[in-house]
């Protein structure tokens, strides 16, 4: 069963984003990745991490998916008529080094020994939750300040200048 | 309980990682390389939270954390440069941008 699970989303997963990277409409590249957000988010949830499963869905799904839309709309019709679809030279040339290297990365990950398991999460939310404003309060406030001047860089560049 | 091996979680992440890397290569349009980054970025964000099941540790979720904001924050910044280079150079193409050119 579990495996039924993980291999459907598995599946799921990698055609998205083989779509994402392939199919030539931007737009629909963009429904593509939507779609391997979801699957990514499902996977989290089956690995028993819901908060981040929530997250991925609040943050990706709705937040970024809804900018990049934004950018695309705003770029003239025409203009992303002539630049769409892949450059098929070097498609050809890195399809294979990006085998050898997932290749290579994989026999790294099946040769490598593991970490053996130390416990076993009862209540997600809560030990996330803990742990993040115990152990790691001063990143996640860093993170804010990240944001704000994210933020502030993204005005400042895409406003209009007089 | 655990039936599934972690390694098969790398390799799902590994494997989209690449193929993120090969759409940040391949891509025509501004716009979908940025995507391709945020790609692999979820890449790294199902290895640690497929490691984090098989240790039974909440660290990896808290840095999965981290990363999707700072992937918020990076296509803030990375869309903003996008419509920048759009609006003065008026190119749109990731083969027209030359001007860097040594």
């Amino acid at each position: 069963m579990d495996w039924i699970v993980f291999g459907t989303l598995a599946i799921w997963l990698i055609c998205s984003v083989g779509g994402a990277i392939l199919v030539k409409n931007p737009v629909h590249s963009i429904l593509f990745f939507l779609s391997s957000v979801l699957a990514t988010a499902a996977l989290f949830l089956s690995l028993g991490a819901e908060l981040i499963a929530g997250l991925q869905i609040i943050i990706y799904a709705v937040a970024i998916v809804v900018f990049y839309v934004l950018v695309i709309t705003t770029i003239p019709w025409e203009k992303i008529k002539k630049f769409e679809g892949v450059y098929f030279k070097e498609l050809s040339i890195g399809f294979p080094v990006v085998l050898i290297v997932f290749l290579l990365m994989g026999y790294m990950v099946v040769k490598g020994e593991f970490a053996q398991s130390v416990g076993k999460i009862e209540d997600n939310v809560r030990e996330v939750g803990k742990t993040l404003f115990t152990s790691y309060l001063f990143p996640f406030e860093v993170a804010s300040v990240i944001l704000l001047v994210a933020m502030i860089g993204a005005i400042l560049l895409g406003r209009k200048e007089e | 309980m655990k039936t599934i091996p972690v390694e098969a979680y790398f390799a799902v992440s590994t494997a989209l990682f690449v193929l993120g890397l090969l759409g940040m290569i391949v891509r025509r349009n501004l716009v979908t390389v940025l995507m391709s980054l945020e790609l692999a970025l979820n890449a790294v964000n199902v290895a640690f939270v497929g490691a984090d099941y098989h240790m039974g540790l909440v660290e990896g979720q808290i840095f999965a954390l981290f990363i999707i904001a700072l992937a918020a924050a990076e296509a803030a910044v990375g869309l903003g440069i996008i419509i920048a280079i759009f609006r003065y150079r008026l190119v749109d193409s990731t083969d027209e941008i030359t001007d860097m050119r040594g």
